[in-house]
């Protein structure tokens, strides 16, 4: 596969060839003195300074609110209209290559026998461009959990930046190949001189064998062990790990609106709140903040791989960033890993 | 100080007049710190104090955390300011005053955001909160350590968020209103600010009362709106700008104008400051002849 | 574009007030063509909704043999609840279903049958209870043990009744004790008691329990006692749920999804399970 050259001068006009025709460009950018995925119109717009967004392109395929259906209560009955989407063409530019695995796990869950058409249908016009990183922070783990900046998987155009600043870009899906072809004015022959920087491969950390962990936690009896309590007792069960995390499915179904009329919204929820799995009896199956905390970990890392696909966690580390009491879900898989 | 500390919580521990020393300590790396609670004497080592302790351990005195609770009776290392926050516990009867050991910490100032930390601790990246500081020697303890500091705050608060409220106060109610707008809409639900809140300890919040449903769940600028404006009544005489709901935020929104605000506006109206007696109840809980009636108008 | 969220519309053809707090609709769907082609099996939940207030879900209490409509009997206690009880006969209402597995009636056939249900877990049960009284040819002895705490809370006293009166069912209520009426012909005594009491025969038998957790728990112990083995005793779960379709993540019981791999379980399963109940 030869590789193209994107040039940075170019960025502006290829947000433009998307944009100009309804379609979306999603790049990281900064608001509120943070690196965020946000939609943008102008290459000035954009950063390329940045580890990684804090929060997930997931928004993109899996909003944070969204209509699924519209209601009005007639005096004879009611009105009932499903919503339909039709998502315009979507691209993520500035994926890391932790991120872009997260897609097939959302995907295994949203089309698992049922097929939730407000996710497919948005990632079908989603085109993910990847570009690889060149640096990473303590919280990068992706090389622990088998990816690296190096994995292609998810991504539909690969990237690695060159000394100066350019794109060096290859196809790694037809609809990468798609995307390449129609836009093709802006990918370049490269020459020989265009090098890509070094690529940053964060070490692995060595306590952690994602098998064992696995494995330890098909037992079911070591639901009860006591390591639970004592390494997740300080969460506070806010929820920032799963709002920012890349396969982080969750939702509620709510009904909203006025007397007569309203919507039913499909929104983000989170396993960490405490009335997440409240039955309306009052009993509540999770009734610790330590076994919420540990159904996260036992969904990433059991749940995820035994079901759906085996990329629960990809690494991306933003779950450790983000956290006020800094919980560290790295050290809770070193811990497990040595029992 | 680190290691009176140590020796105090050892000390606790064995004794047996304390079960479990909540406390910071290092993660893996040691390049931030996490909350701990130390139940054993001879894990005591692991407790540390710098100027990435951020947190406000407060909030793990609250009802909610029962299998806190139910280690034993607990000391707790805090700064002044977390300290005031346990005050606010007091005198809401949430804790008793003898039902925790407070190992007071003398603090120069900590980090806004640990991130921020590059081994060396300026005002650059100290939060306003730690400029104008009248409790940088604890206020209401049971042990201290650390050196006192003679630090004195400023007769004028200084600081980036009395800059901001300068700023808005000048805008217009309507500019003030689309500034708002605009900062909560980013908003996403997480309730991340109510989590870390040690005074948002309502075992059923609002949000989570559906019958009728006050606060919508989406995170839309209605629902957004709701959910930050009622939290901030809830605060307003009981809120002593720990800072602790702005630093959870993952989104950035700038609480801390709010919640000073409402400091600044209870100080007006009440003479009050929560968080320094604990005998003392927060003006919003309590009626005298002598509150002003000045807003009926 | 396929809508899995969109509820199906059905009107409200009968309303059955069970106790004070506790209803029973009958629903036909709105669709003339669903009514026809709608099929499901015994053991099946669906979600209902009350349009502005939200979605609850119930497993269907109609038997697969009595077809155009579908039944659900709900206690009301929440916002979604709260707003199906006020709606009366002719009212429209949301249904998204059915989801889940469900009783293996075919491979019980020649066996005989124990029904121990406590409170508002009948209602899951009535919809094995008429599949099997509707080809009552296919199974053996039928035992039914259903309590509740107060007379008052018995469901379903017309159907009683009528059991009562067969001869081809042996039915047994009770209430816990203090909770009988001074006209009450019943037994008083807890469900778990009074199953060991009536000691139906393991041999060649099936049980299917639905009830709160505690009665579940001594209900299985008494089941143990009189020698059924958990592959032979079934129960339907109850979690909460939003999606019903394996999507929204809060119905995990471990590594179990209720809503896809249940809500139907043999005691040999719930066994196997994580302690995350």
């Amino acid at each position: 596969m030869t590789d193209k050259l994107l040039k940075r001068e170019n960025l502006d006009k290829l947000i433009g060839s998307v944009t100009v025709g309804g379609g979306v460009f999603v790049a990281p950018g900064m608001e509120a003195r943070r690196v965020v995925f946000r939609e943008v119109t102008r290459a000035d717009e954009m950063t390329h300074d940045y580890i990684i967004p804090v929060n997930s392109y997931k928004d993109w395929v899996f909003p944070q609110t969204e209509v699924i259906a519209r209601f009005a209560i007639k005096k004879d009955g009611v009105d009932l209209k499903g919503e339909k989407i039709e998502p315009p063409e979507t691209v993520v530019f500035g994926a890391r290559p932790c991120e872009a695995a997260s897609l097939a796990s959302l995907r295994s869950v949203f089309t698992w026998d049922f097929i939730d058409e407000f996710y497919t249908r948005r990632e079908d016009r989603l085109t993910v461009l990847t570009v690889a990183c060149t640096a990473a922070d303590d919280e990068c783990f992706c090389t622990t959990v088998e990816l690296s900046p190096e994995s292609t998987v998810g991504s539909d155009v690969y990237l690695k930046e060159t000394a100066d600043g350019d794109y060096l870009a290859s196809a790694i899906t037809d609809k990468g190949t798609a995307f390449m072809e129609k836009y093709s004015t802006l990918f370049e022959g490269a020459s020989a001189e265009a090098k890509p920087k070094e690529l940053f491969i964060p070490e692995k950390i060595d306590g952690i064998d994602l098998d064992r962990i696995k494995k330890w936690l098909d037992n079911k009896d070591h639901y009860d062990d006591p390591l639970w309590a004592e390494l997740s007792r300080k969460c506070f069960g806010c929820g920032a790990c799963t709002f920012s995390c890349p396969t982080c499915h969750c939702f509620d179904i709510t009904d909203e609106g006025t007397t007569y009329e309203g919507e039913k919204r499909k929104n983000w929820d989170a396993c960490q709140f405490e009335h997440f799995t409240l039955h309306a009896s009052g009993h509540n199956p999770r009734d610790a903040q330590f076994k919420r905390w540990r159904n996260r970990f036992m969904c990433k890392f059991n749940i995820y791989p035994k079901k759906f696909t085996s990329t629960g966690c990809v690494g991306c580390g933003r779950c450790i960033r983000v956290c006020p009491v800094r919980h560290d879900i790295t050290e809770v898989m070193e811990a497990i890993s040595g029992r | 100080m680190e290691n009176a500390l140590r020796e105090k919580a050892r000390e606790l521990l064995t004794s047996g007049e304390v079960q479990v020393v909540i406390g910071y300590g290092w993660n893996r790396r040691k390049t931030r710190t996490t909350p701990v609670f130390i139940t054993r004497s001879e894990d005591a080592d692991r407790l540390v104090f710098n100027p990435l302790c951020v947190n406000n351990l407060s909030i793990y005195l609250t009802r909610k955390y029962k299998d806190i609770q139910a280690l034993g009776r607990p000391a707790i290392v805090a700064k002044g300011c977390d300290i005031k926050n346990i005050v606010v516990l007091i005198s809401e009867s949430q804790v008793k005053r003898e039902g925790v050991y407070i190992i007071g910490a003398t603090c120069n100032g900590v980090v806004y955001k640990q991130e921020l930390w590059a081994g060396e601790l300026n005002p650059g990246i100290m939060p306003t909160k730690c400029h104008n500081c009248d409790v940088r020697n604890p206020h209401v303890t049971d042990f201290v350590v650390g050196d006192k500091t003679d630090f004195t705050p400023p007769e004028e608060p200084t600081g980036m968020v009395f800059d901001r409220i300068r700023e808005l106060d000048k805008k217009t109610p309507s500019e003030r209103w689309g500034f708002w707008i605009e900062e909560f809409s980013r908003c996403i639900k997480c309730y991340a600010c109510r989590q870390a809140c040690s005074l948002c300890y309502c075992e059923r919040c609002i949000t989570e009362k559906n019958m009728p449903q006050w606060v919508e769940t989406s995170a839309h600028p209605r629902g957004n709106l709701s959910w930050n404006l009622i939290r901030a009544m809830h605060l307003a005489g009981r809120c002593t700008f720990c800072g602790e709901c702005e630093r959870s935020c993952p989104v950035n929104i700038p609480l801390n104008l709010v919640n000073q605000k409402l400091v600044l506006t209870v100080k007006d109206a009440f003479s009050y400051r929560s968080g320094y007696d604990e005998k003392e109840h927060p003006p919003m809980i309590v009626y005298s002849p002598e509150d002003k009636e000045n807003f009926i108008k | 574009m396929e809508n899995i969220y969109l509820p199906h519309l059905a009107t409200i053809t009968d309303v059955y007030e069970e106790t004070p707090d506790v209803k029973s609709f009958r629903l036909v769907f709105q669709d003339e063509k669903l009514r026809d082609t709608f099929e499901f099996k015994t053991g099946q939940f669906a979600l209902y909704s009350a349009f502005g207030l939200g979605e609850s879900t119930f497993c269907i209490a109609s038997s697969p043999t009595r077809r155009g409509y579908v039944q659900f009997t709900f206690r009301r206690v929440g916002r979604v609840t709260g707003g199906l009880f006020d709606l009366s006969i002719g009212d429209t209402m949301g249904f998204r279903g059915p989801y889940g597995n469900w009783f293996p009636l075919d491979e019980w056939k020649g066996k005989n049958v124990v029904f121990v249900a406590g409170g508002i877990g009948l209602p899951p049960v009535r919809s094995v209870i008429w599949n099997c009284l509707d080809r009552r040819e296919d199974f053996g002895d039928i035992t039914i043990v259903y309590g509740a705490r107060r007379v008052a809370d018995l469901v379903y006293k017309n159907e009683l009744e009528h059991w009562g009166d067969r001869k081809d069912v042996n039915l047994v209520q009770t209430v816990d004790p203090g909770g009988q009426t001074p006209d009450w012909k019943g037994k008083v005594g807890f469900v778990p008691a009074v199953l060991e009491e009536t000691a139906p025969s393991a041999k060649n038998t099936v049980a299917v329990v639905c009830g709160p957790p505690i009665m579940i728990k001594f209900t299985l112990q008494a089941l143990e006692k009189l020698g059924f083995s958990t592959d032979d005793v079934y129960t339907t779960l109850e979690n909460k749920m939003k999606c019903g379709v394996g999507k929204c993540g809060r119905c995990n019981v471990g590594d179990v999804y209720v809503c896809k791999e249940g809500p139907v379980y043999t005691a040999t399963e719930i066994k196997r399970m994580y302690n995350d109940f």
